[in-house]
């Protein structure tokens, strides 16, 4: 019977694969283990999703009532908190130096009388740019804090030269613009992160495991043994060697989008189940590349070596932090390699802007078609897990 | 008599540790010169690192970020507004739409990051003295599209405001310097310190290259325990051969010659590279090398207490390379310290790297002295205490099981030879403990 004996081949496949992962705890760090962590500390460390009551200090050399009342203002804002009064500018430099405040506002003595006295008198802050995100959102907010002032002041002088009060608003901000974030209105930071660390930290680990787990049957030269359960069909080999960790990160893709959507509520234009089905696509053009790798340099610690370059690129090239397009032209290229960078696309599409499938139907072929490099190499595996030629150190 | 006794086998003792260290600290070199995968880590990869992700961040900031218009108003004011936001460096205007929905279009087939829309009714109102609306989508994939959109239309929007509030101002009578006054009653300043250009490499690179120093060294260390444990007799760490010369002269010995590698590439990475890539460097060298030492110091006995745990030569990559990406947001670079939990901030007090970048930015981006980064420096003392105490540990708890599993041997091999009368065969003993894991 051809279809018995081509069952079972696959079944202790399977099986040799899944006792081997009992053997060591190392597969069970790899495929538990650092996905399990990541989750918890990624949640919990964005877990305020915004940056909010960031330390910054005051010189206040005026001491008036209008420079208190900016002071108290400033307070109220959302994501700046004076953390301390400083005496003099050198003092603050020299604290934010320490690091202890991200920004400071400088406040000149006879604020509050040259403001009466209509002599504009200026306000100067400084702004620590060497942490960029904290530095863009407390500009932000200072600056706004600034134009209200200015704006309380100008309504003030308005209405005491006696201008009608419907025209004050159209002096003041003659042009209001009305900002519309598409996909995460409230610039939530963890929305951003989280989003694209998940798969991420997925492929990384993906990668690193199929990697491994062939590359340590060529190392410990037991690859003879592997293709014999496998009744020396290399296909069922790989297939069986490969599903239980093809299963299990589907299930940690899944789990991380269910965590994402369904307890966070994190904002999903589109139906998750787009999602789902281009985290099972990922996770297997992702196995797909771990293989290639493996199959390009059938030695264990050269290929780690490998996954250790092309892994951590992986973040940069999802173009989440520093846009691919305003990279250079070869970084362009490249960054097409890499499985996230289309998951990534297929997220923009689906999750932040919530437009139609077909848009992004290109993506997911294009995942599909990571399926096809395993073919690149296939008999160079095969080969070397038969005659072991390579070295194993 | 007894005193010139001690004092010249003090004396001794001295020049032999110093000798002995010397050796380890020899062979230590030759180890990792002839292991091609230490060097591809050690050189290679921090030669590498660098260039590529300086290279990748070359553009500091977005240039030209594509939009499309919706300008519905038709009129020259806002013709006037949309060329000089196309005039500004962060954007380009590249569709022009006729409709909210064709601009959608456009947008989500993401040919453009953004949408600019000016209502029909925006000129009438500002000629009428009412407050007009202009509104802006933005692509929120990534945050400095948004930044980039926001910052050039908010900055034209209040410089064609304040012309706006001038003629209106002169239209109710105030006019020359009164009505200055009242346009614009505190002009505000806002500086930028030590990234003046808001530039993404300026940011993130100074990090990444303590982070590089950090993990090579954490994966070469790593690298090498495990080859020892690999090829060494019963797979311990430290075979026999050396460690009867002492516990201190083997881990003096091996992290001197981690140190004086690093130390001397350390010119390149924190150095050279910045210089080259024209990154922040405004510190002090010599202060950047005060603080080189006690960080290498602890990131070298860091990863030797750790790479006693690993058992083969590529463990510690497989199972660390993500943590690289954890030690970046630990050490508070991008997600201030100040918001981090206070259980997370503890975690990352424990490691060199958070320390190091934090002192590192600070020194070398913000020209800070190694007296504003006080506590940083004391923190990495205290690191290299603590993790060479646990390192001695370690390697003792290494060179005891050792020598167990020697003394195991012995009596086996004895035994062996007592009833099998024949010597030879105990080389295979050895065979046996190899294949075993």
């Amino acid at each position: 019977m051809p279809d018995r004996k081509q069952i079972s081949p696959f079944g202790s496949t399977l099986r040799r694969e899944l006792a081997r992962m009992k053997s060591r705890p190392m597969y069970f760090i790899l495929t538990v283990g650092i996905m399990s962590f990541c989750i918890i500390f990624f949640i919990s460390l964005f877990n305020e999703g915004q940056l909010l009551k960031m330390p910054i200090g005051i010189v206040d050399h005026d001491n008036s009532k209008i420079s208190r009342q900016f002071v108290r203002n400033l307070n109220a804002t959302q994501q700046a908190k004076i953390a301390m009064k400083l005496g003099s500018y050198q003092e603050a430099r020299t604290e934010m130096q320490k690091g202890n405040i991200y920004a400071f506002v400088e406040i000149k003595s006879g604020f509050a009388e040259n403001l009466q006295a209509n002599r504009r008198p200026p306000l100067t802050f400084y702004i620590n740019d060497a942490y960029l995100t904290a530095g863009s959102l407390l500009l932000k907010d200072i600056t706004a804090m600034s134009l209200l002032t200015s704006g309380g002041v100008q309504q003030q002088i308005l209405s005491a030269k006696g201008i009608d009060e419907s025209l004050i608003s159209g002096i003041i901000q003659p042009i209001a613009v009305d900002t519309h974030m598409i996909g995460n209105p409230w610039s939530n930071y963890s929305y951003y992160f989280l989003n694209v660390f998940f798969p991420g930290v997925l492929e990384f680990v993906i990668l690193m495991t199929t990697v491994f787990v062939i590359g340590i049957e060529l190392k410990e030269k037991t690859s003879r043994k592997w293709l014999r359960t496998a009744d020396n069909n290399f296909i069922i080999a790989l297939f069986g060697k490969l599903l239980p960790y093809t299963a299990m990160f589907i299930v940690w893709g899944f789990v991380c989008n269910i965590i994402l959507y369904g307890f966070l509520y994190f904002p999903v234009q589109a139906s998750i189940f787009r999602m789902l089905l281009a985290t099972v696509l990922y996770v297997i053009a992702c196995q797909c590349v771990g293989i290639l790798i493996i199959g390009i340099l059938p030695v264990l610690r050269d290929s780690v070596s490998i996954v250790m370059i092309f892994g951590m690129f992986g973040f940069t090239f999802t173009g989440f932090t520093f846009p691919i397009e305003q990279m250079n032209y070869p970084v362009r290229i490249f960054s097409e390699m890499y499985p996230i960078r289309h998951f990534f696309n297929i997220y923009t599409d689906q999750v932040v802007h919530g437009v139609d499938f077909r848009y992004s139907v290109v993506y997911y072929f294009i995942l599909l078609a990571y399926t096809l490099l395993p073919f690149l190499i296939f008999f160079r595996l095969k080969k070397a897990a038969i005659y072991q030629n390579y070295p194993i150190k | 008599m007894k005193k010139i006794y001690l004092k010249t086998r003090f004396r001794h003792t001295l020049t032999l540790s110093i000798k002995e260290s010397f050796s380890i600290f020899m062979q230590e070199c030759k180890t990792v010169c002839t292991d091609k995968g230490v060097i591809i880590i050690f050189l290679i990869a921090s030669f590498m690192y660098p260039i590529l992700y300086c290279s990748i961040y070359k553009n500091e900031v977005l240039v030209d970020v594509p939009v499309a218009v919706v300008d519905q108003s038709h009129s020259k004011r806002s013709a006037a507004l949309l060329r000089q936001i196309d005039a500004s460096r962060d954007v380009k205007i590249t569709y022009h739409c006729t409709s909210l929905q064709e601009a959608r279009k456009v947008f989500n087939t993401r040919k453009v990051h953004g949408v600019i829309f000016i209502p029909s009714d925006f000129d009438s109102k500002i000629v009428a003295g009412q407050q007009a609306t202009l509104a802006i989508y933005c692509d929120m994939s990534s945050f400095l599209y948004y930044k980039a959109l926001l910052t050039s239309t908010s900055y034209i929007i209040l410089d064609n405001s304040k012309q706006i509030k001038t003629e209106r101002l002169n239209a109710q009578g105030i006019t020359g310097e009164a009505a200055k006054m009242v346009a614009d009653p505190i002009p505000y300043d806002d500086i930028i310190l030590y990234n003046s250009s808001m530039g993404f490499a300026s940011f993130l690179m100074p990090a990444l290259l303590i982070i590089f120093i950090h993990q090579t060294l954490f994966f070469g260390i790593g690298m090498l325990a495990g080859t020892a444990r690999e090829e060494n007799r019963f797979h311990v760490l430290v075979s026999s051969k050396i460690h009867r010369m002492g516990i201190y002269r083997i881990i003096w010995g091996k992290s001197l010659c981690y140190f004086v590698l690093y130390f001397a590439l350390s010119f390149y990475t924190l150095g050279l590279i910045p210089r080259i890539y024209n990154l922040p460097h405004i510190g002090n060298p010599v202060d950047i090398v005060y603080l080189l030492i006690p960080f290498l110091f602890a990131t070298i006995f860091f990863s030797m207490t750790f790479s006693t745990f690993f058992r083969n030569r590529e463990t510690g990559m497989v199972l660390f390379l993500f943590f690289s990406l954890i030690l970046i947001f630990l050490s508070g670079i991008s997600w201030p310290l100040k918001n981090i939990h206070g259980f997370w901030r503890a975690f990352g007090w424990m490691f060199p790297s958070t320390q190091g970048i934090q002192a590192y930015v600070k020194i070398n981006s913000m020209g800070a002295t190694i007296r504003e980064v006080s506590f940083e420096y004391i923190s990495l003392w205290i690191q290299t205490g603590v993790y060479f105490l646990t390192t001695t540990l370690t390697y003792y708890w290494q060179i005891k099981k050792n020598k167990i599993r020697f003394r195991i041997r012995q009596i086996k091999g004895h035994k062996r030879v007592l009833t099998i009368n024949n010597p030879t065969k105990q080389s295979d003993n050895t065979a046996d403990y190899k294949s075993e894991s």
